[in-house]
């Protein structure tokens, strides 16, 4: 007869990486194939369709050249992750506390001998990787076909001889880390409130206010630590109030501090939650 | 059931318990100390099973007092749940689960390798003769099956203490028979099994001990025959006989002045008696039958069940059951 013999005592980094590929193993089919991936699929690759028109139907002598296209394609894109990796993000990541609440499951995890800690990062990976995967391919996908107008031959010497390469790296980089800071902000939202509405339309808002914030509030934000990682500048809005850029080293460091300290306070109410599911 | 000379690293401990929801009460000042064994908690809906259930589970912190299950405080989750298997009333699987990996994926995230998660999945499943449906999803899994499933997972992982929500809804008699023989082997390897259901007679049949609730008080606890004798003061015992004679063995009867009370049956072949005192009552009832050469079919105590202990004590509490 097989008999239980895990040491739970200690913490114990062995067994709380097979507790996160345990987590992973459900979560990453709830993610990639649940109903909230297609709503995903939907934001991601509804933009690739659109540009998809737009590399059929655009005549490159409409623009001066292909450094307009690089112009364009940044703006395009920082649309793209204000709104697509925004939106799916949340439904990803606000999802995986607050859906299982709903459906009156969350306690097939919260049963088990799992650190509340490790269920969050469990979660918190399968939903990233989710959507670091979905959406670099849309990343990739929307830069090729954004260059099409200009032809095969120039967008091969673009990517190859040029700096296209390079900058479609760092825009799939702008979607990872996007995935990776709006995600665990929407992870904390999904544990802390009932109401994803609320939650989405108060972090859109002060995302999309980030131009005109004060300096030191800027920092409390994404959006600031992912401008700073664009290869090509974008356009200054209109009142816009500038901040000192900071170097891409520290733009990826702050976020990932941001994305930490946010998953850390996630943790903590994990671990303060209660379920009650009975009649009483 | 409150023996101080239990080891309390054996035991389920409340301390002067209350859980409020904001201001509706779960529970209010309950003390127990629970051995191992099947521990039945009774009480209708609203009386505080749930909540004393998943206090006990750790899904619920208590809002005072202090709870100890096998000398493991449940805030430690990560040690509780090593010990603790909850089968809840509710589905917690997606229905394009297979029974196998329902459980197989639930010993993962305990941290079990493939192949150990494997083998006590397996074995979990032929315990609750499950093994056949194994590869079959949930989702096409009737009610009872369900149940069984759930209940693998439970016991999946060997825990000492097991939680069980209505654990015979839906079962047919067979499979209720077969649980119900889990259940017991369970608590003879020394596990704690406690059960909450709606229906009396199941819990008074398979319980060891029990826990009546209403409305978020402990109203009584320990062995039901325990309990019983508590309330003989105010609700004296009911002893049906069916005789040839019960005129004769009435009258016989209340020479005695234990015997309180003697209703013939409209039929003339039984009687009602009631006692305070059985200890004295049966061997002068066996006496009065020896004598006057009576023939006796059948006695039985009417009233001590769960079911009558529970009205009793709610009754005497002015509260309706």
């Amino acid at each position: 007869m097989t008999t239980a013999t895990l040491d739970h005592s200690t913490f114990d980094w062995a067994l709380a990486r097979r507790q996160i590929q345990g987590i992973l193993r459900l979560e990453l089919r709830a993610c990639l194939l649940g109903r909230r991936a297609f709503v995903t699929y939907f934001l991601a690759f509804g933009p690739v369709a659109l540009m998809t028109m737009f590399a059929m139907f655009s005549d490159a002598a409409e623009f001066e050249g292909i450094a307009t296209g690089m112009e364009i394609f940044a703006a395009f894109f920082h649309g793209y992750v204000r709104t697509s990796i925004f939106l799916g993000t949340l439904i990803l990541f606000m999802s995986l506390f607050r859906s299982e609440v709903l459906r009156k499951s969350l306690h097939y995890y919260l049963l088990t001998p799992v650190r509340r800690e490790v269920l969050v990062a469990g979660k918190f990976f399968a939903a990233l990787i989710a959507s670091i995967v979905v959406f670099s391919i849309a990343t990739v996908a929307l830069y090729i076909l954004a260059f099409m107008p200009w032809g095969v031959g120039e967008v091969s010497r673009h990517l190859f001889q040029g700096p296209g390469l390079g900058d479609l790296l760092s825009y799939v980089g702008i979607a990872a880390l996007a995935s990776t800071g709006y995600g665990a902000v929407f992870l904390l939202a999904g544990v802390m409130l009932r109401n994803p509405v609320v939650a989405a339309v108060i972090i859109w808002s002060w995302e999309a206010a980030n131009f005109i914030l004060p300096v030191l509030l800027k920092k409390i934000s994404v959006i600031f630590y992912l401008e700073a990682l664009y290869p090509v500048p974008l356009p200054t809005e209109v009142f816009a109030v500038i901040a000192d850029p900071i170097s891409p080293f520290l733009a990826i460091f702050g976020l990932l501090v941001f994305t930490v300290a946010v998953l850390a306070v996630a943790a903590f109410q994990v671990k303060r939650m209660e379920v009650n599911y009975g009649d009483d | 059931m409150s023996d101080t000379t239990v080891d309390p690293n054996d035991c389920i401990i409340f301390d002067n318990v209350s859980k409020f929801y904001g201001d509706v009460l779960g529970i209010n000042r309950v003390t127990l100390t629970l051995e191992p064994g099947i521990t039945g908690l009774v009480g209708p809906n609203g009386s505080g099973k749930s909540t004393l259930m998943n206090l006990t589970a750790g899904l619920l912190r208590p809002t005072e007092g202090d709870i100890r299950i096998l000398g493991l405080a449940p805030r430690d989750s990560h040690l509780l749940f090593d010990k603790v298997g909850y089968c809840t009333q509710y589905d917690s699987f997606p229905g394009s689960m297979t029974g196998h990996d329902f459980i197989y994926s639930y010993l993962r995230i305990h941290g079990y390798g493939h192949q150990q998660a494997d083998a006590l999945t397996w074995q979990a499943l032929e315990r609750v003769s499950l093994k056949e449906a194994a590869r079959r999803k949930v989702g096409g899994f009737s009610k009872g099956m369900r149940q069984r499933v759930r209940l693998a997972q439970a016991i999946s992982h060997d825990p000492q203490v097991l939680v069980l929500d209505e654990p015979l809804n839906g079962l047919d008699p067979m499979a209720r028979a077969e649980v119900i023989a889990i259940f017991q082997d369970l608590a003879q390897e020394g596990r704690h099994v406690i059960i909450s259901s709606h229906i009396l007679h199941e819990v008074d049949m398979i319980s060891d001990q029990v826990v009546l609730l209403s409305g978020g008080y402990v109203v009584a606890e320990g062995d039901i025959s325990g309990v019983r004798s508590e309330t003989m003061d105010e609700h004296p015992i009911q002893v049906l006989i069916r005789c040839d004679a019960p005129s004769k063995l009435a009258s016989k009867l209340f020479e005695n002045d234990f015997v309180l009370e003697a209703t013939l049956h409209e039929d003339r072949r039984g009687l009602m008696v009631r006692t305070r005192e059985p200890d004295r009552f049966y061997p002068l009832l066996n006496d009065a039958v020896a004598q006057q050469g009576i023939d006796i079919e059948t006695v039985r105590i009417a009233d001590g069940d769960v079911r009558a202990v529970y009205k009793y004590l709610i009754t005497s509490e002015g509260e309706a059951q």
